[in-house]
């Protein structure tokens, strides 16, 4: 499958589901498609810096958090939602700029595990800040439609599928993909490293303070600290690897399957879908590096060169 | 005479590029045979395909006429290889009685480690009188004897050493080839890669010369001393009109 | 609201399953270069075996310690025989990632299963001794965690041992200083791991048995603890046990300070807080050179 068939793929997809709610008035429907576009955003921005800079983030959640904390302060002050999900990128790349220097200096693992404590101990402070369940003002519960937060989701997961593709043959991405591929052999031959993983990582935590957004206009009634769960994070890392980091269209594969999972399992058993993923996922990573992409492509026969990537999860 | 060790056609290769080239040569027991060459031309290559820690793309390697390359790493030892490394590798956390005694892990070596020990103490007394410290606070000269010691300990018939003389003070450098010396007196053969050329080719019975991944040459160690292509390349610029 | 004397206390308790819990992890990690973060979800399994002996068969929980061992050490042997033993294929460097990848699988599959099995709920057992306080002075220490905590401690005096003069233990020390070396003079360092992948599994799971009998256990434990347990091997870096424990011991009196200080909720911060300041002291991990 070429890129451009890829491409008018996903363009096809979109178009689809853009037109999804003139025809369609099943509010469990839209709520469905809902959530696979939200996990999409989250799954996208995730893969920015895992796939495309090779470093796993384990904190995703708390830049989710921020977008949500302040795109819900704004918008039930009277913003637009628009402006106020904005504000929550805003706020999260903001954050993200405060300690990327410092967390890139981790390497590996411990960039994992450091930003995992970070996410952690964003949350406990804000659960211990912010107790109280956070509810919409009953004018806004009354004059609440499902399609606004629907276009919202399209448009935001849209943005980070065209944001991934652009990065993949911008500058920015060819030179993180060197990194990726070795850093030091990279910081030998002129790629300054640090700044192109800090735009990264700008990028995919606004991406996810926007996704942070459009929770907070989605959900009517949740904890502040729940939107910095690291459940959040996990569910990006498992679509993301599933579908194919690094990949384009990983993301959009994974968070389908994921969420079609998740839903249709729940009634049976809780966390079934959580089972089946982590033993997936599991398989992917000693086995199947690039996810169902690459099973795909595998099974129609394609021998597609994704953009100088050698097997193998980021390293 | 039936060759310990033989190495045929061997070839390797890290990432791109060839380290070994149709590498040929044997050691016969008892012998002390050196390998020369300059930095890069592969040495420490060889030494890691014969002990398994390199896997090679081609050729063989034989112990006993059996075939070397189906031995797991490990299990080298028990065989009667032992190694040296370079940069001695000890385990630097441990006390030197601990690293000797890992030298006789394997079952053949461990049923004699005590008259190991023995040889070991006689050969190095320093390592006795400090068998209790940390070989980390050892002096280079006293590592290297605790790395030749540990790879004693496993009752070798092939001793191999990658550069034993790096790094150490002159005065203790002669001391460790003197203790090579009796080794081989006592039957173990010794294959030698050593920077010290003029040392090695005295020490040495044969010799072989390995360039850029391929044996260039070999000879008795007296006879190469004296081949003017040697004294000028390995042995300084006034050698060669000695 | 408990005089500070008593919260310390109390954390020195809780510090000593802290540095018991690390203690594998630190193993794991210094021998094979793996960073199980699924190793909490081993602790909670090892909790969730100490219950269901008492529940069912009514056996007291520190002698179910004598049957929880030896499984969590045969759980040791089959997780790495059947997943992590792949994982040591690779380099160092993508092994600690791989491994945190298979881990962070595995614990979400270790989670899901328990709470399939299990459901969500806390479990705790309750002795009939399990009420009972030592009275010194004005502070009261409750009879059970001080005897996990001594239990805790002579794990690690016995891991300590084991490491020093069993002549396996001295061969996994060695494997973890320079495993090429260890191949050199004979070890078989993939026995080497599994025997160190086992032992860390056991004291994963006699952490979880102590850490059921003294508060309480349910599936979501298992973050919780790995983080504590990363928090501390991190502390103590890597090498010694006896330092390990000392360094749990120190965690749990600067949660149970920090408490105090800035009130319950904030407990938890402190640890983090420690974690990440001492991650960024050593940006190259904890491999760096002595």
């Amino acid at each position: 499958m070429s890129a451009r068939a890829g491409g008018l793929a996903l363009l096809a997809l979109f178009a689809a589901l853009a037109l999804l709610p003139l025809g369609v008035h099943r509010d469990d429907l839209l709520n469905f498609v809902l959530l696979v576009l939200l996990t999409i955003t989250l799954a996208q921005s995730w893969n920015i810096v895992a796939g495309y800079a090779g470093q796993v983030n384990l904190g995703h959640a708390a830049f989710f958090g921020l977008g949500a904390l302040t795109a819900r302060t704004l918008w039930i002050g009277g913003a637009p939602i628009v402006l106020a999900t904005f504000a929550g990128a805003l706020v999260a790349a903001t954050f993200a700029m405060l300690i990327g220097a410092a967390a890139f200096r981790l390497r590996g693992a411990y960039f994992a595990i450091g930003t995992l404590a970070l996410g952690e101990i964003l949350r406990t402070t804000v659960g211990n800040v912010l107790p109280e369940i956070s509810t919409l003002p009953v004018a806004s519960i009354a004059g609440y439609r499902l399609a606004h937060r629907y276009y919202l989701a399209l448009a935001l997961a849209a943005l980070s599928v065209i944001a991934v593709a652009l990065l993949a043959r911008s500058r920015l991405g060819l030179g993180m993909q060197a990194i990726r591929e070795d850093e030091d052999a990279a910081e030998a031959s002129g790629v300054a490293a640090l700044g192109l993983k800090l735009r990264a990582l700008v990028l995919s935590t606004g991406l996810a303070g926007a996704a942070g957004g459009l929770f907070a206009y989605y959900q009517i009634s949740y904890y502040p600290a729940h939107a910095f769960n690291p459940t959040w994070t996990f569910d990006a890392l498992l679509v993301t690897f599933i579908g194919g980091v690094g990949t384009l269209h990983g993301p959009v594969l994974g968070a389908i399957l994921y969420v079609f999972l998740k839903e249709y399992l729940t009634v049976r058993w809780v966390d079934f879908h959580l089972l089946i993923f982590g033993v997936l996922f599991i398989a992917i990573v000693l086995l199947f590096p690039g996810g169902l992409v690459q099973a795909l492509i595998q099974a129609g026969n394609g021998a597609r060169r994704r953009l100088g990537r050698r097997s193998g999860a980021p390293t | 005479m039936s060759a310990l060790l033989e190495v045929e056609g061997l070839d390797a290769a890290y990432g791109d590029s060839r380290a070994l080239s149709g590498v040929t040569l044997s050691v016969g027991p008892g012998e002390i045979v050196a390998l020369l060459g300059p930095n890069g031309a592969g040495k420490s290559t060889l030494l890691g395909c014969i002990a398994g820690l390199v896997r090679p793309r081609a050729g063989t390697i034989r112990w006993d006429g059996r075939d070397l390359r189906a031995v797991s790493a490990h299990r080298i030892v028990e065989h009667g290889l032992a190694v040296v490394p370079e940069g001695r590798r000890l385990f630097g956390s441990m006390t030197v009685e601990d690293n000797l005694e890992l030298g006789a892990f394997s079952p053949r070596a461990r049923a004699g480690r005590r008259a190991s020990f023995e040889r070991v103490y006689a050969l190095f007394p320093v390592l006795r009188t400090r068998r209790r410290q940390i070989v980390r606070a050892l002096s280079g000269g006293q590592q290297q004897m605790v790395a030749v010691g540990r790879a004693l300990m496993a009752s070798p018939r092939l001793l191999m050493l990658d550069e034993p003389s790096l790094g150490i003070a002159p005065q203790l450098v002669s001391a460790i080839l003197d203790a090579l010396v009796e080794i081989n007196r006592a039957g173990v053969a010794i294959f030698l890669v050593e920077q010290n050329v003029r040392a090695a080719l005295t020490l040495a019975h044969r010799a072989y010369i390995l360039e850029g991944g391929r044996i260039v040459g070999a000879g008795g160690g007296a006879e190469l001393l004296r081949d003017p292509h040697v004294r000028r390349a390995y042995l300084g610029p006034l050698a060669a009109h000695e | 609201m408990l005089l500070i004397e008593q919260q310390i206390v109390l954390g020195l308790l809780l510090g000593g399953l802290y540095g018991l819990a690390a203690a594998g992890l630190s193993l794991v990690f210094g021998v094979l270069k793996v960073l199980d973060v699924a190793h909490g979800e081993l602790i909670m399994l090892g909790g969730y075996g100490a219950f269901w002996l008492f529940a069912l068969l009514h056996w007291d929980p520190f002698a179910s310690l004598l049957v929880v061992i030896p499984i969590s050490l045969l759980l040791g042997v089959v997780l790495y025989a059947v997943l992590f033993g792949f994982v040591v294929r690779a380099d160092e460097e993508t092994r600690v990632k791989n491994s945190l990848l298979v881990g962070f699988g595995l614990a979400l599959a270790l989670h899901a299963l328990a709470v399939r099995l299990w459901t969500a709920d806390d479990r705790s057992i309750t002795t009939s001794y399990g009420g009972t306080v030592i009275a010194v002075g004005e502070l009261s220490i409750p009879v059970i965690r001080l005897l996990s905590l001594a239990v805790a401690f002579a794990l690690i005096v016995g891991l300590h041992l084991l490491l020093t003069r069993w002549r396996w233990g001295k061969a996994i020390r060695a494997t973890a200083e320079d495993w090429q070396a260890a191949l050199l003079t004979g070890i078989d360092v993939r026995r080497a791991y599994l025997l160190a992948f086992a032992i860390g599994t056991a004291l994963a799971g006699a952490a979880g048995t102590l850490v059921t009998v003294g508060y309480s256990v349910s599936p979501s434990i298992g973050l919780e603890w790995t983080l504590k347990a990363l928090i501390v091997v991190v502390l103590a870096g890597l090498g010694s046990m006896l330092g390990t424990f000392v360094a749990g011991l120190f965690l749990g009196v600067a949660e149970a300070l920090s408490a105090a200080v800035f009130g319950g909720p904030y407990r938890e911060v402190v640890g983090l807080v420690i974690f990440v300041v001492v991650l960024m002291l050593r940006p190259r991990g904890l491999f760096g050179a002595r």
